[in-house]
């Protein structure tokens, strides 16, 4: 049987027949298609001989794409410590422009990155 | 799709289905709800040792010998016997019944010499590398100490006391740490922390929080010591800048660095004592004085805030000591301040305590709370595994259940919140759940049969926390959590017909991380304690 997982034992052969070509000596037949639902489009795979591809979706908006900038990071402090150091932070931090401050390094809040930086939460 | 309990369909159910993800652990922990420890061997022949603990990963039983000089090893291993005959359901033959058949003894290493012993109460353990610490003391601590220059009055004093780094595997003696005429909270491993590969002091006498780190070969390596200092080359440069500081007889650090330097040439007239506040509660003290300065903006204000709420309680930050310290993650720490009454008793809770979190690398103090801070609370209720910090092998070792992983744990302590009507009450509660802030490392058993989602027992005779319970004549139940609610097994530690007489008893329980295998002790004064087994059969 020319199945993608060649002759390993399943319940019913027939379960992944999709994933077989119908036709080898016809390269464009289309598979079954599942049923898709927008707002996706369903892009028909085609079946070679040796080449078995499973259909694909793809987008039709670019609404939840993320930011071509975005780097992914992980936070080395885990979410206690940054509630410490929040709390720390807030208290330091002067209540009103105050004339005198006693550490100017501490006065002012902490700059805020420019490239959006998202953090994984470790 | 209904969850049988049957434990043949629930392998089946493992075999085709996907759990979902992240709970390979909460999966393979739900056979424990099949497999319990239901058979017990009453008052079993036992080697008279005191049995400490299971190791986190389970290869290893701890115990030391009665005179606490000796540490012998066990490899927990699972009785085999054969029977002859048909009917092989009645009772375990004798030869079974043995603490030979569960407990293979591997060595037995003298740690402690003539006049020294072991503590009993102190037992830390590393899983990648199985090493283990333990520590020995020389007796009694000699309370009224003479005064030393740099220690607190009021801590008694040990001559000595040795941390011992040992490989589990062969009892190899790989490396040892010695502090002379000090005292470290032993009991209960209250006064060290071990978090990975680092190990945290506390030398109440002196004050001194030591971080060493064990390294892969066996070597305890001194990595910095916080109190006197913050950073490692603080003393070189206060000594080299010695000329500019008024200096006194009393200075512990011209003392301490054994630098001779002429009193003549650095002393300037003063006409009180000018010594040095540690560079630990400099550091407090400034992050106190800075939150206080920051409140108001108007510099009127300022000061009248800062006369009533730090200067007025000055003498009572300056006489703080560390109680305790913690690892939250490897460069920060949270440390216990209270009083000198409450470093050395056991129960400190009536006593007033403060709670900081240091950064050992920047040296700054990042917050400070007293023990009636709700905000601290409200941490510790959403985040407390964070303060329960543990290594992340074996798996495990992560889920031990706490209000914020459990929420039949959640529940409980909710329901004990909600019964705090007054403020006085609310900060009552508070206190007595900040009480147990600063954690005791390794303090907690991992078995799955003290998980709150599996199974249902009375916390007050039962419990992960490794303390010794007062003894009760009656077994203690374990119900499960889910349908149909039915008891699956019982503890019942002590002799099987029940005590004769009255004595208080106290009963600890060794249960093993991964088996279904347990131990009760009961404790009676002036006998020998009675072991009982309990295992599946």
């Amino acid at each position: 049987m020319d199945s993608l997982f060649g002759d390993w034992p399943s319940f019913d052969p027939h379960n992944f027949s999709h994933f077989r070509p119908s036709d080898p000596s016809n390269p464009s037949v289309s598979a079954i298609c599942p049923v898709s639902l927008p707002p996706y489009r369903v892009k028909n795979s085609t079946f070679h001989c040796q080449k078995m591809t499973p259909t694909t979706y793809c987008p039709t908006h670019s609404r939840t794409l993320p930011p071509s900038d975005q780097i992914i990071t992980t936070e080395a402090k885990n979410i206690l410590i940054r509630n410490f150091y929040g709390r720390g932070e807030e208290k330091l931090r002067p209540k009103r422009a105050a004339a005198q401050l006693l550490d100017a390094d501490h006065g002012s809040k902490q700059p805020r990155p420019c490239d959006p930086v998202i953090e994984l939460i470790d | 799709m209904s969850r049988s309990s049957n434990v043949a369909a629930r392998i089946f159910n493992r075999e085709i289905r996907t759990p979902p993800p992240g709970t390979s652990v909460h999966s393979a922990r739900e056979f424990y709800e099949n497999i319990v420890p239901g058979h017990t061997i009453y008052d079993i022949e036992c080697p008279d040792h005191l049995f400490r603990k299971f190791t986190d990963d389970g290869q290893f039983l701890v115990s030391f010998s009665r005179n606490h000089q000796e540490l012998i090893v066990y490899r927990p291993r699972w009785l085999s016997f054969s029977c002859t005959g048909d009917d092989c359901s009645h009772d375990l033959p004798p030869k079974a019944k043995r603490f030979e058949s569960f407990f293979t003894q591997l060595y037995c290493v003298t740690l402690a010499s003539s006049n020294e012993l072991i503590c009993k109460d102190f037992f830390l353990y590393m899983e990648n590398n199985r090493f283990a610490i333990f520590a020995t003391s020389t007796t009694p601590p000699i309370h009224d100490a003479p005064e030393l220059e740099g220690a607190i009055p009021g801590v008694p004093l040990v001559e000595k006391i040795t941390f011992h780094l040992l490989r589990l595997e062969d009892g190899d003696i790989l490396d040892k740490k010695v502090f002379h005429n000090d005292f470290v909270n032993l009991t209960h491993n209250m006064g060290v922390f071990l978090y990975d590969d680092l190990l945290a002091i506390v030398s109440l006498r002196f004050q001194t929080i030591h971080i060493l780190q064990i390294r892969e070969s066996g070597n305890l390596v001194d990595v910095r010591a916080i109190g006197l200092f913050c950073r490692e080359d603080d003393e070189l440069f206060l000594n080299s800048n010695a000329q500019y500081m008024a200096v006194s007889d009393k200075t512990p650090v011209l003392q301490w660095t054994g630098v001779s330097i002429d009193p003549d040439l650095h002393r300037r007239p003063t006409s009180r004592d000018s010594t040095f506040l540690t560079g630990l509660k400099q550091r407090l003290l400034s992050f106190v004085f800075r939150g206080i300065w920051n409140e108001e903006s108007d510099d009127s204000l300022r000061i009248q805030s800062l006369k009533k709420k730090f200067y007025f309680h000055f003498q009572d930050y300056v006489d703080l000591i560390i109680w305790k310290v913690q690892f939250l993650d490897r460069h920060h720490l949270l440390i216990k301040f209270g009083s000198v009454d409450g470093g050395v008793s056991r129960n400190a809770d009536h006593h007033p305590a403060f709670f900081a979190v240091y950064n050992m690398e920047t040296t700054e103090i990042v917050a400070f709370y007293q023990n009636s801070s709700e905000e601290l609370y409200n941490f510790f209720e959403q985040f407390c595994d964070h303060f329960h910090v543990a290594s992340g092998h074996p798996l495990y070792m992560r889920f031990i259940s706490s209000h914020s992983n459990n929420i039949h744990a959640l529940e409980q302590l909710k329901s004990i919140k909600c019964k705090a009507d007054s403020s006085t009450q609310m900060l009552q509660f508070v206190k007595k759940m900040l009480g147990s802030v600063a954690y005791s490392c390794q303090s907690q058993s991992p078995s799955p049969y003290f998980d709150q989602s599996l199974f249902r027992f009375d916390e007050k005779l039962i419990s992960a926390n490794d303390r010794h319970r007062q003894s009760t004549d009656h077994p203690i139940k374990f119900i499960t959590r889910r349908r149909p609610y039915t008891l699956k097994f019982k503890i019942k530690p002590g002799p099987e017909a029940g005590n004769a007489d009255n004595r208080a008893r106290k009963i600890s329980f060794l249960f093993h991380p991964s088996l279904p295998l347990a131990l009760s002790i009961q404790l009676t004064p002036y006998l020998q304690p009675s072991v009982n087994i309990h295992f599946r059969r």
